[in-house]
């Protein structure tokens, strides 16, 4: 479409408009979030967009990741998510099956082909890295995040705003879903596998169900897998639908026997695992307990399920289909007996009730409308990073705004979005307040080069003294220091250093009250005829606070935030929170953290 | 949820937003009414149409994409134009979103749903703005909260609020009080809100001061009845100081630049702006069909600049 009759041309200006056409941008993440900023950035009509994830599409998705059907089950998200897009698209669009960690598929230098990087992920471990490319490359990066009803996205610009390093995070428990669908190892992964695969299959399943026709693919046993997978899932459901009780016994049979014997053919999933023993021989009979706080024996576990699989059979004509409620006794007895008795399978610790109730209470489940809020607003941040809104000025750094939600989110009744403008990078930041520069190093000059001539090229460039600590970043192995110097005679691929490895230089002298700013290298390829070129930075003196004073300041700058994902400190707090009643003391930021803590928080996409 | 019946009139790209977050939901039964042709600017902010389909009805494209969503949902497709429909046509369902319309039509859409008492949500683009409105008419919400120290009063909470009821209960699992809290939502109509709402009294000067152009700009825009196929900034900025004057808003705080984008993009579709607007109606949605929090009441409007997005009772 060219700018003269294109509605974003009109809204962006014809200049702004063709800048977007010629940018190349990255999304990492095919999911939740990145499905619906993928459909955003091609209608916006980005000249290119690279698109990575690693993973491939599960049953679970299919209610809020909208570009995927159940046609689509164990394809590769990123690129089944181009071709559902590309219907609409003049964008060059580009698929990658990959982890974005992996610096062979993904050296540091291929980030920088980008103009921005918008991040659509759902753990923190690839955040954290991205965040560092990011840094490394002073290549402006959109992060972003849901969790149920909560959001937020956050424009980071390197050197000019807070990095997702700034603040601390708590880690969201999120778990892959073959550890919840295949391979088990702790309590919570069952009671995930209960109330989020098996209930939501048999009762609630708002997710597609197969299309006839289009299995997507060619291959004759993978359409025989799916339509297998699919009849199966098909007479379970019929079976809750028909009312016929004396069907719960072959769901049991199908779940805890038929299912398990399938992952035991497997066996590449048991060679360093304990294998699971499948549910034979199972009775069922008049035992029952009561007692929500005691562990319940496997005999009263089975009948309990059985009871509670009736119970809702029988409710099911009625009502369509049951949500799972933690409050609503016949689901909760079905999800916590169903979970005990895949943890008896897989030789896990049992719960009681009582603690199944707390912990399937706390399991977040994915929301499909907050992942369209926070992708739209993403999108729209990235406009006025890129300087491609008409008629404002350049933005400062800190005059962008992150957003977000806040009546979802209870923070606010009469804000639906909050957006405080982006604060300064925390100095004591451990990721962004250092120095950063890129070695280009040839292949060849690992075998030729010792470590010891790396070093003294580094201390000499950027005026280290001689008292330096030199690691290895990608696996935290001290590489040499003032008293370990045994490493410093072998070639550096002697030591293991290679692309992609990033080197950490500190200065370790003491009673002085300035220090050489600690520096990060990261190793990039060149030319043979090159071979080793350090990069033109400057390394500043820093002023060595005292360590006391040091630690004060530190818990001041870094607030803890325990909210999960979303940050909710360092921001304008909606000055009216304090006068509303109602909604001020309905989940407050502390609140809510009170209660992430006190129970586990699962976070699912 | 999956016994409502609702109605989305029109599939520009808000209708397009808000079909797929109920699809995907799982409502009962969902009604589209749109009687366009995909035109190629549709492609950039719809994504159940494609570039092959322009030139054809724009339900016609649409509804294989949106039935391979969710094929539990019921999905009726009609394309006549809404305004040709008898008032009983709309008697039908449970819930009516109105998308991309005129004031004149919205009006007229809102006599229809308080005759029939139907909750409506209206929601539009404006470019890089958006706004959505709600009238519920009346709408009695429950939220459940810690107890205080001091039990919630029944009072009236702001001009269209009132908690009506506080029960008490004991959470065994925590051993705490909470408490279910009723709050009892009036809504004005879609003309009262227009020509008599007024932020005087509800917001500090520093929000008055603060508050983003979008505001008194997307209700200048309302005020044409039936749009304007060019809207002269000049005559926009008349429009939008006599809301800034209604509101109680400083009308100095009008900016030129704000004038001209929306003069520029009234009634424009951008996709980014469709996504937020759109996933905060459906939310909303989703959310009284369930009967559950406290509902949007009962206009928000989105700055696609800043980010900002209030909620007002006007």
């Amino acid at each position: 479409m060219n700018s003269a009759n294109s509605i974003n041309g009109r809204i962006l200006g014809a200049e702004n408009y063709q800048k977007l056409r010629n940018s190349r941008i990255l999304l990492i993440g095919a999911g939740g979030i990145g499905c619906e900023l993928l459909k955003n950035l091609v209608l916006m009509g980005f000249g290119e967009i690279d698109i990575v994830d690693l993973d491939t599409i599960d049953l679970s998705n299919l209610n809020r990741q909208f570009l995927f059907r159940q046609r689509d089950i164990k394809q590769s998200k990123s690129t089944t998510a181009v071709k559902a897009i590309e219907h609409v698209s003049n964008s060059k669009l580009t698929a990658h099956t990959g982890n974005i960690m992996d610096v062979e598929t993904f050296p540091l230098s291929w980030f920088d082909r980008f103009s921005i990087i918008f991040n659509a992920l759902d753990n923190l471990e690839a955040r954290r890295y991205v965040n560092q490319m990011a840094q490394f490359l002073h290549k402006p990066l959109l992060e972003s995040g849901t969790a149920g009803f909560d959001g937020y996205i956050q424009p980071i610009i390197p050197g000019s705003t807070e990095c997702f390093d700034c603040t601390t995070k708590e880690t969201p428990k999120t778990f892959p879903v073959c550890t919840i669908r295949s391979t088990p190892s702790q309590p919570i992964h069952c009671i995930v596998w209960a109330k989020n695969f098996l209930f939501a299959q048999l009762f609630a399943s708002s997710a597609s169900t197969v299309g006839e026709s289009d299995l997507g693919t060619e291959n004759p046993e993978e359409i025989k897998r799916i339509q297998q997978e699919t009849n199966e899932l098909h007479e379970l459901q019929e079976y809750v639908k028909s009312g016929d009780e004396s069907k719960i016994t072959d769901i049991i049979r199908k779940v805890f026997v038929q299912d398990i014997e399938k992952l035991l053919a497997i066996e590449e999933l048991w060679k360093t695992r304990e294998k699971p023993v499948p549910l034979y021989d199972v009775e069922i009979n008049d035992t029952i307990n009561t007692d929500m706080s005691v562990i319940w024996s496997l005999q009263e576990q089975v009948n309990a399920f059985v009871l509670a699989s009736k119970r809702l059979m029988r409710r099911m004509p009625g009502e369509g289909s049951i949500e799972f409620d933690k409050d609503d006794a016949d689901t909760l007895e079905f999800v916590s007996t169903a979970a005990n008795i895949r943890a008896h399978i897989f030789k896990l610790p049992q719960k009681s009730l009582f603690d199944i109730k707390q912990i399937a209470g706390n399991i977040i489940p994915a929301i499909a409308t907050t992942n369209a809020i926070i992708s739209g607003l993403s999108a729209l941040a990235s406009l006025r990073v890129l300087n491609l809104i008409r008629n404002q000025p350049e933005a400062k750094p800190t005059e962008l705004n992150m957003a977000f939600t806040s009546k979802a989110s209870n923070i606010s009744s009469n804000r639906y979005i909050s957006s405080p403008q982006l604060a300064s990078p925390n100095p004591k930041c451990p990721v962004c307040s250092i120095a950063r520069g890129v070695i280009h190093i040839s292949s060849k000059t690992f075998e030729t080069a010792k470590l010891s001539d790396l070093v003294d090229k580094i201390r000499d460039k950027y005026g280290f003294e001689d008292e330096v600590s030199v690691l290895d970043k990608s696996t935290q192995r001290l590489l040499a220091d003032y008293d370990f110097k045994d490493l410093l005679d072998k070639s550096l691929s002697e030591v293991n250093l290679k692309h992609g490895v990033i080197l950490s230089i500190s200065d370790e002298r003491c009673d002085v009250e300035e220090l050489r700013c600690t520096t990060e290298f990261y190793l990039d390829d060149c030319e043979e005829k090159i071979g080793l070129r350090l990069p033109d930075i400057k390394v500043p003196l820093v002023k060595v606070a005292e360590p006391k004073k040091e630690d004060e300041d530190l818990d001041d700058a870094v607030e803890t935030t325990t909210s999960g994902d979303i940050i909710l400190d360092a921001v304008d707090v909606d000055e009216n929170v304090k006068k509303r009643p109602l909604e001020d003391a309905s989940f407050p930021p502390s609140k809510r953290i009170a209660e992430a803590d006190e129970g586990i928080t699962v976070i699912l996409d | 949820m999956r016994s409502a019946k609702v109605l989305v009139v029109n599939l520009g790209a808000l209708g397009t937003e808000i079909t797929k977050c109920l699809v995907l939901s799982g409502v009962g039964s969902l009604s589209l009414i749109d009687s366009h042709d995909v035109d190629s600017q549709d492609l950039e902010s719809q994504f159940f149409v494609g570039k092959t389909d322009v030139g054809s009805k724009r339900l016609d494209a649409a509804a294989p994409r949106i039935q391979d969503m969710n094929p539990r949902v019921e999905l009726y497709f009609d394309k006549d134009d809404f305004r040709d429909k008898p008032d009983s046509y709309f008697q039908q369902f449970n819930l009516i979103v109105a998308t991309d319309l005129h004031s004149a039509d919205i009006m007229k859409l809102n006599a229809i749903s308080r005759r029939f008492n139907l909750p409506l949500f209206v929601a539009g683009l404006n470019g890089l703005s958006g706004y959505i409105f709600v009238d519920l008419i009346q709408f009695d919400a429950t939220d459940e909260k810690l107890k205080s120290s001091v039990a919630t009063p029944l009072k009236q909470v702001s001009q269209n609020r009132e908690v009506i009821e506080v029960i008490e209960f004991l959470n065994e699992e925590q051993n705490k009080v909470y408490e279910k809290i009723v709050t009892r939502n009036i809504y004005s109509p879609f003309e009262k809100m227009l020509q008599e709402g007024t932020l005087k009294g509800k917001l500090t000067r520093r929000q008055l001061k603060r508050l983003t152009n979008a505001v008194p700009l997307t209700l200048a825009l309302l005020t044409y009845a039936d749009g304007a196929a060019v809207i002269s900034p000049p005559e926009l900025r008349e429009k939008a100081a006599e809301k800034c004057s209604q509101l109680g808003l400083p009308s100095e705080n009008l900016q030129e630049t704000y004038i001209e984008q929306f003069a520029e993009q009234a009634g424009l579709e951008f996709a980014p702006v469709a996504a937020v607007v759109g996933g905060a109606v459906a939310q909303d949605v989703i959310n009284i069909l369930g009967k559950k929090q406290s509902p949007l009441n009962n206009f928000i409007v989105l700055d696609g600049i800043t980010l900002d997005m209030h909620i007002f009772e006007l």
